[in-house]
């Protein structure tokens, strides 16, 4: 997800003091507490698998372009590097496949694509 | 406490309206008005052949850093362009482009009031106002595409029939290379279709909104359209651009099914192809709808790399990247059968 989440949560901290002192007009401290709202609310809804979807996508794509191995720094910074590594690979093999006609290989990427946007699916998403 | 910008802003309309006496600013606060600008509504107040006068208006001023950095020069015309036609537009009183007044360049707009624009509380209406709301939401659109679009020739580029869609998805591109901080394979695969599969020339050249969607525009209890705003993004292209934008998935906010949120597909294009006079040619619209699924992506990834890069740390920057960079691969997934 980007911004990251440490770095977002930083920033609406930073935000909400702000939004305490006196003088804030009404409409402007309004609007920052909806958004805020909403923001905490998506943070709050991804947090606890986020790691989990991360791993497992890894592993899906690594199937997909040949690649072993696993995860071994579990932080999420270091699972979303490694997955930007991998589906920047998969973004290639897919032009080779769509080049080759390779219609199997096209028809696996493209079910793990369609997975991963179900990993990263929020229940309020118009899609 | 007044706002600190009051006494500045006051100082500078004085400078636009040297007979009039009295100048104040009072109750100015800013508003969601969108991301690409700071939106502000405040009270005009002055003497005029002394007799008092007061005025709700807008400031619009370009922010440090924007969600889509765009002319306000060209949004500022693009209105005068509409004003006393059939597409309703508050009225433009002042442009200033240099920041010297404000920090930033800005315009000052007539305030409309009254209506609303939110989707969500439009979405609680009975059926009727809904559609009413979508007969009057694409027969604008449809007078957006047949009007003469002369008059912002001389400030935007004017691009030939057939270079209208090479434009736009090569900028747009740009932008997805440009700020994109994580790789995004559907969008690509997208990409690499549209530039396969490209559309015909356009019919015409039309005025394009560039984001004309439901929550862009203010509407009554009766479900008719008072205001269309957001033109930030206008240009001169293909007419179909602007109606796949209204056809993106992303804004049935959820009402799968219903353009818009509002009506069948099916119904808003036959209403679009009456206003215009245009045909909306259904391979040539699905590659418009398609590539707009590829300038929303082109925002939303804008918007992440203008919090990432300090240059606007606004909480509005981050919601739409959390909310609609997945939503509009989605999207993509959709209108390629891949959903």
């Amino acid at each position: 997800m980007t911004p990251p989440v440490p770095a977002v949560l930083a920033e609406l901290a930073a935000l909400a003091i702000r939004n305490a002192a006196p003088g804030i007009p009404d409409g402007e401290r309004a609007n920052a507490l909806g958004l805020t709202a909403s923001l905490l609310a998506i943070a709050a809804e991804t947090w606890d698998a986020a790691a989990h979807h991360l791993v497992e996508e890894n592993q899906a794509i690594r199937a997909l372009i040949g690649e072993t191995g696993d995860d071994p720094d579990l932080r999420i910074s270091a699972l979303q590097r490694e997955n930007n590594r991998l589906r920047d690979a998969l973004i290639a093999l897919h032009t080779r496949a769509e080049a080759d006609g390779d219609e199997p290989l096209q028809v696996r990427i493209w079910a793990e694509l369609v997975a991963s946007t179900e990993r990263r699916r929020l229940s309020t998403a118009p899609v | 406490m007044a706002h600190p910008l009051e006494p500045r802003l006051a100082a500078y309309i004085a400078t636009r309206i040297p007979h009039a006496s009295d100048i104040a600013v009072s109750g100015l606060e800013r508003i969601s008005g969108g991301a690409s600008r700071e939106t502000y509504r405040f009270m005009l107040s002055w003497i005029d052949a002394a007799r008092p006068r007061h005025r709700k208006l807008i400031l619009r001023r370009d922010p440090p850093a924007s969600l889509i950095d765009t002319d306000r020069r060209v949004e500022f015309e693009a209105y005068r362009a509409f004003r006393n036609t059939s597409v309703p537009v508050p009225d433009m009183l002042w442009l200033e482009e240099s920041p010297a007044a404000l920090d930033h360049p800005f315009f000052i707009a007539e305030e409309i009031t009254g209506f609303q624009a939110g989707p969500a509380a439009l979405f609680t209406s009975p059926d009727t106002v809904l559609h009413r709301v979508a007969e009057h939401k694409w027969t604008i659109l449809g007078d957006i595409a047949r009007a003469d679009p002369t008059s912002l020739t001389s400030i935007v580029p004017t691009p030939a029939l057939d270079q209208c869609w090479h434009r736009e998805l090569g900028h747009w591109e740009a932008l997805i290379d440009r700020d994109a901080d994580q790789p995004l394979p559907i969008t690509r695969a997208a990409l690499r279709w549209l530039r396969t599969n490209p559309p015909p020339p356009a019919q015409r050249l039309s005025i394009v909104h560039g984001d004309y969607r439901t929550g862009n525009f203010l509407y009554d209890a009766q479900g008719e359209i008072q205001g269309v705003l957001d033109w930030e993004m206008a240009h001169l292209g293909d007419p179909l651009e602007d109606l796949g934008w209204s056809l993106q998935p992303v804004w049935t906010f959820g009402r799968q099914g219903l353009a818009g949120g509002l009506c069948p597909p099916a119904h808003a294009i036959a209403i679009w192809e009456r206003a215009s006079g245009l045909t909306a040619d259904p391979a040539a619209l699905h590659w418009w709808t398609l590539f707009n699924c590829i300038k929303g992506q082109g925002i939303w990834v804008g918007s992440a790399a203008a919090f990432n890069s300090g240059g606007n740390r606004a909480p509005i920057m981050i919601y739409p990247a959390w909310w609609l960079i997945n939503a509009q691969e989605r999207a993509m997934l959709q209108l390629m059968g891949r959903l």
